[in-house]
């Protein structure tokens, strides 16, 4: 009997530990060895965009670390596709977690998959560096390895607020959330700024895939308001603005990251015309900073850069910088503690973190629609002249 | 809501109602020769969008094209929605029901079949085309045309009421005058019977689902034109449709345009009143209302007796 108990846990103990040594094995290769970068994000279904375009900017920063030949290890780099969807993510976390060689990840791209796959990542130890996760309660809920490497939505809707209040002196703004968790967080934000500013506010919900924009452009007409905030994303801005160009809708309009893509413009054509739109993220095209960056990019993948491609490039920069220090000694956990405590000074911005993984300099940038381009205005605050 | 502003947005409902109107039609056109409510129509629907997405992109219009090419434009792009959407239709037919039918399956399976049938065709959609919404290629340059009793009306809208209108005042008449038409009452009122009398059923189902199938993809491609191209468009117009068309009584033809342009109708003027996320609800209280009184619709049942 005796024996027979030792045999039924001695077994999965060996087994077990001839797994672990196994990995460790693996991973501990020393020089010569190589260690992952993982990026997780919607590689697949309705937010393809996005996804690629951060994956390339994490794909170029690792060819180019290792190119460079003065790393320790060799780098290597694991996509996970969660298509953008809570429901998704926990599987394609897990899989960047299985691979014992992967020491951080840039991800997940959306909040909502964030929610679901940030606290595997806090057992697992693994470090999440979010490139466009904006959702402001993020930070709030005690994900233990959770950094976000962009300013998140309470910036944006402030942004807009500020914008409107100080630089275009609207009186009435209507303001039109989509229902989704980003659109929602970010009329909330620009709600209350807005009435701290003395601004009168209608705020509608309009919830996405609305098959008909007619009515509720027609209403935003009515309202006599002098300006607009769509807190949305382009696959329902850009009928939208369609149907609001049709109502005879002359005000301001402005919308946040989500809608800032040139599929805005390719949807809704001349309608976009004069939109503004915020995001928390510089334009690479357009930034000295980026130039270098830009024209690389444009050489491997033969597209410009997108929205946070450069936000996405930084950060998995700002890894491998500390994976550097560290050396060949680099695990999970050290990994973390270094880069909680990291400044990097990347092309978009510097990056450091507060406790609670927030991005300490929340700057927010602004765009407008020009001739058919989404073109480059500069830090919001600044425009505004506060 | 002034009397002005109501207007507005009562020639909005209208022209929604018109797309509504004729995608109904062609769910009560097949539960009229076959009791089946085909799901899937809301992607013969799609795939009428697409089509005419695909040929005004090869015969791209330009930036402003002359008043006769905008026409020749529409009329392509409303051709190959059409032509789509029947293709689509017939292929649904041929390959999801009519096997089913020579089995003489229970009706249940009819209907999981359209729903599998629908899901995978929406699927593929999004990976032929990529699922990203695209834009319609513009055909004409959309101004303002008139102003009636103080709304606007711009050519998209015209032309889809225009379109709308021509394809139902058609349908009516083919249903009411011609052969084929005679032979779709026959089916629907006694499939048995009309069999009997020399009436080919298998013939007269295909081209049934033929039929709808070019009204569902020209309304595709007018839904396009109005908004967007998107794998999964056809999903809300689809069951709103259906509602319409049990709400005008399913298997009704004439219900069907009435309870399209009324759900259109309601819908809008919902989105002033409660709301724009509360337009949905409107639309189907209308639904429940009416069933509650006319169990079998407005109309009645039957597209035999067409009034």
């Amino acid at each position: 009997m005796l024996n027979k108990t030792i045999v039924k846990v001695a077994i999965p103990v060996v087994i077990g530990a001839l797994a672990l040594t196994g990995c460790a094995g693996d991973s501990e290769a020393g020089d010569g060895g190589s260690y992952k970068i993982a990026f997780q994000g919607p590689l697949s279904g309705d937010n393809t965009a996005l996804g690629e375009n951060e994956d390339k900017g994490v794909r170029l920063a690792i060819d180019q670390a290792n190119a460079k030949g003065d790393l320790p290890f060799k780098l290597e780099y694991l996509p996970v596709d969660d298509q953008g969807l809570p429901e998704k993510a926990t599987a394609a976390a897990q899989k960047a977690i299985d691979d014992p060689d992967v020491m951080a990840v840039v991800g997940p791209a959306f909040s909502g998959p964030t929610n679901s796959a940030a606290p595997l990542f806090g057992d697992a130890g693994l470090t999440a560096l979010s490139a466009s996760a904006t959702n402001p309660t993020l930070t709030e809920q005690g994900f233990k390895t959770f950094l976000r490497g962009v300013p998140n939505d309470s910036a944006q809707g402030a942004g807009m607020a500020t914008y409107y209040a100080k630089k275009l002196k609207a009186k009435t703004v209507y303001l039109v959330d989509d229902k989704s968790d980003y659109g929602v967080g970010l009329a909330t934000v620009a709600e209350k700024e807005l009435k701290a500013a003395g601004v009168k506010v209608i705020k509608k919900s309009v919830p996405a895939k609305t098959p008909d924009y007619s009515a509720a452009a027609k209403e935003v007409v009515n309202s006599k308001a002098d300006a607009l905030i769509y807190a949305g994303y382009y696959q329902d801005g850009a009928p939208f603005a369609k149907k609001l160009d049709e109502a005879g809708y002359k005000g301001a309009a402005i919308s946040g990251d989500g809608t800032n893509d040139v599929k805005f413009i390719e949807l809704a054509g001349k309608a976009t015309e004069g939109w503004y739109l915020t995001c928390p993220c510089t334009d690479a095209n357009v930034e000295s900073a980026t130039k270098e960056f830009t024209a690389e990019y444009k050489k491997k993948f033969k597209v410009n850069p997108g929205t946070y491609s450069a936000e996405a490039y930084d950060l998995a920069n700002m890894i491998i910088q500390e994976m550097k220090k560290l050396g060949d000694k680099v695990d999970r956990q050290s990994l973390h503690q270094a880069l909680q405590k990291a400044t990097y000074k990347g092309l978009t911005k510097e990056f450091s973190f507060d406790d609670k993984g927030e991005l300490k300099i929340q700057n927010v940038y602004l765009y407008q629609v020009k001739d058919g381009k989404i073109e480059y205005q500069g830090a919001i605050e600044e425009l505004a002249g506060s | 809501m002034s009397l002005n502003e109501f207007w507005d947005y009562l020639v909005l409902g209208v022209v929604l109602g018109s797309i509504y109107a004729v995608i109904a039609i062609g769910y009560t056109l097949v539960y009229g020769v076959l009791q089946l409510i085909n799901f899937a129509h809301s992607e013969v629907f799609m795939l009428g969008a697409y089509g005419g997405l695909i040929s005004l992109t090869i015969i791209a219009p330009g930036d402003s094209p002359s008043a006769l090419a905008s026409v020749g434009y529409v009329a392509l792009g409303l051709a190959a929605g059409g032509l789509f959407g029947a293709v689509t239709a017939y292929g649904l037919e041929k390959v999801a029901y009519r096997p089913l039918r020579r089995r003489g399956a229970p009706r249940l399976i009819f209907l999981i079949t359209a729903i599998g049938a629908s899901f995978f065709l929406y699927n593929l959609a999004g990976k032929l085309f990529g699922r990203d919404p695209l834009p319609m290629p513009d055909a004409y340059e959309n101004k303002k045309v008139f102003t009636l009793f103080g709304a606007d009306l711009n050519v998209t809208q015209l032309l889809l009421l225009g379109a709308a209108v021509v394809m139902m005042i058609g349908l009516d008449l083919m249903v009411n005058r011609t052969k084929l038409g005679s032979g779709i009452r026959a089916v629907s009122q006694d499939a048995e019977v009309a069999g009997l009398m020399g009436v080919d059923i298998d013939k007269v189902i295909s081209r049934t689902f033929v039929i709808g199938g070019v009204l569902g993809g020209a309304a595709g491609y007018l839904y396009g034109t109005f908004t967007q191209v998107k794998f999964d468009m056809g999903f809300i117009p689809g069951i709103t449709a259906f509602a319409a068309a049990v709400v005008g009584g399913i298997g009704n033809i004439r219900g069907a345009m009435l309870g399209g342009m009324m759900l259109g109708i309601v819908e809008t003027l919902t989105v002033p009143v409660f709301g724009g996320e509360w337009r949905h609800v409107g639309a189907f209280v209308v639904l429940i209302g009416v069933l509650m009184f006319r169990p079998t619709g407005i109309l009645g049942e039957r597209v035999g007796r067409t009034a």
